[in-house]
Formats: structure tokens, C-alpha cells, sequence
């Protein structure tokens, strides 16, 4: 399996292929052995994705040995989290018990109008920067921007638009979380 | 680049430490005397969120995709019977 720096040409979207039939098989063994079922493999497997993904966009993070291995090692750790949570949740009678984790919902229906009106273009182009961290040089490729100059002006002018927005709503980022 | 892009080009560049120590001092001391860039500050910080947000779903979005293909298009037939075979379906 290739690592997502080896794989930068190709799309995330193969990349992502090619984590499922390597290391989802060995997720569900996983969990089928601790007597839980494919929608536990499913939830945690995507989790582990998202968690690997954001770890290596944020901090250029790339395991020493096995990518698969590495993304085995969260999926049993949130196996674990999720079994002491399921503890927790059952040893104090008429408590509930969320943690702010799990209190982040992905997306309100208040921010899904928001986006609506900035555009998902721009929102597409924005999310490239601040959440894959790609350069500007390999957004003016994937936008097809004549320029990393244009595509940075262009930049500016969306993340403007987001934050007029934002001005105008008077909004904190405690509104986008139910 | 017109002015107000200047000003969210350097907030930016302050928020995510991109700047020159000079300049991310300079600013620091503007934002103690200038109510307006703190709110636009804030707001940027806020705009930063929600589009990191933003991402992380159509990321989601784009593994459900794909999880949705590999259970469902012909030529994944190997995988899913390999998924289907651990669960004893």
C-alpha cells in the first residue's frame, strides 16, 4: 500500500480505496472477534480515516513502518475509548454522559445554510488550503488557475465572503456546534 | 490586491504564524489598541473553523462514497464476499 505522500497525484479518492481493502478486512476481524458487528467496523474505520488523515494534513506526520499497521493501531484505540465509554455509560444509572467530542456534531443544518449562501466553490477552493493543506501551486492546478498569484487573490476574496458572513451573524464558532 | 484583502491576507498570515517575527509583534500591539481588527480577527479565526469543518464532512462524505461503491459495483465483488465471509453472512 502507498503512503499519501507517494500517492499526491493520485486522487484521495483511490487513496482511500486502497486503505478499505487493505485494512477494513482486518477491522472487521477485529471487531467480529470482541463480538461486535460490521456497523461497529464501519464507524470505526471511518473514524480512524478522518483521525489519520487530519494527523498527517496538520502535522506532515507519516508512520515509520506500515500505514495499514498505523491505521489499525487507531481503530483499536478507539475500539477501546468506545468500550470504557459504553462503561461509563451503563454504571451511572440516569447520567448522561457526553464528552465534547462526542458533543461536535459534523455539520448543523445552520451551518449547511451558511455554506449555501457563501458558495461551494469557493468553500471547495478554501477547505483545499485550511483542511488539506495543499499549496498554492497545487491549487491553481486543481482550480485551473492561471497563476499562484491569481489563486490567492481568489483565495482571499472567498475567505472575505466567509467572514462577512460570519460578521453579519454575529456568529462564534459555539454556533455551529448542536 | 485591494485593500481589505491586505488586511485578511496579514490577519491570516498572524493566525497561522506565517508572518515575520516583527511583523506578528506589530501586530500583536495593534490588536491591543484596535477594537475593529480584534472583531476581524475573531471572525477570521471563526472562518477558519468553519471551513476546516467544512472539509473534515466532505471528507466523510467522501469515504461513505466510496465505502458505497466498494459494497455495491460489480468489480468489488472480492472484497465485499471477503467482508461478508468474516461475518459469516
Amino acid at each position: 500500500m502507498e503512503t499519501i505522500e507517494q500517492t499526491k497525484t493520485l486522487s484521495r479518492e483511490q487513496q482511500i480505496t486502497d486503505w478499505y481493502k487493505e485494512v477494513f478486512p482486518k477491522v472487521c476481524g477485529f471487531v467480529k472477534k470482541r463480538g461486535s458487528d460490521l456497523e461497529d467496523a464501519r464507524e470505526l474505520f471511518q473514524e480512524a480515516l478522518v483521525l489519520y488523515y487530519e494527523k498527517h494534513v496538520t502535522t506532515g506526520f507519516l508512520p515509520e513502518k506500515v500505514e495499514a499497521a498505523y491505521i489499525m493501531g487507531i481503530v483499536k484505540k478507539l475500539w477501546l475509548r468506545k468500550c470504557s465509554s459504553e462503561n461509563r455509560m451503563s454504571s451511572i444509572e440516569g447520567i448522561e454522559l457526553v464528552t465534547a467530542e462526542e458533543n461536535s456534531v459534523p455539520l448543523t443544518q445552520k451551518l449547511i445554510k451558511f455554506l449555501e449562501r457563501t458558495g461551494s466553490k469557493c468553500m471547495d477552493l478554501l477547505q483545499s488550503f485550511y483542511y488539506e493543506g495543499l499549496s498554492m501551486k497545487e491549487m491553481s492546478v486543481r482550480f485551473g488557475y492561471c497563476s499562484e498569484r491569481s489563486v490567492t487573490v481568489q483565495k482571499y476574496k472567498c475567505l472575505e465572503k466567509v467572514r462577512d458572513e460570519v460578521k453579519q451573524r454575529a456568529l462564534g464558532y459555539e454556533d455551529f456546534i448542536d | 490586491m485591494r485593500t481589505s484583502l491586505i488586511e485578511i491576507e496579514r490577519i491570516d498570515q498572524w493566525l497561522l504564524n506565517q508572518d515575520a517575527p516583527a511583523s506578528h509583534l506589530l501586530m500583536d500591539a495593534r490588536l491591543v489598541l484596535d477594537p475593529v481588527l480584534r472583531s476581524n480577527v475573531r471572525d477570521q479565526k471563526t472562518s477558519h473553523d468553519l471551513i476546516r469543518r467544512y472539509g473534515r464532512q466532505k471528507l466523510i462524505n467522501e469515504i461513505r462514497k466510496v465505502e458505497h461503491h466498494l459494497f455495491t459495483a460489480d468489480q468489488h465483488r472480492s472484497f465485499r464476499d471477503k467482508v461478508k465471509s468474516i461475518f459469516n453472512f
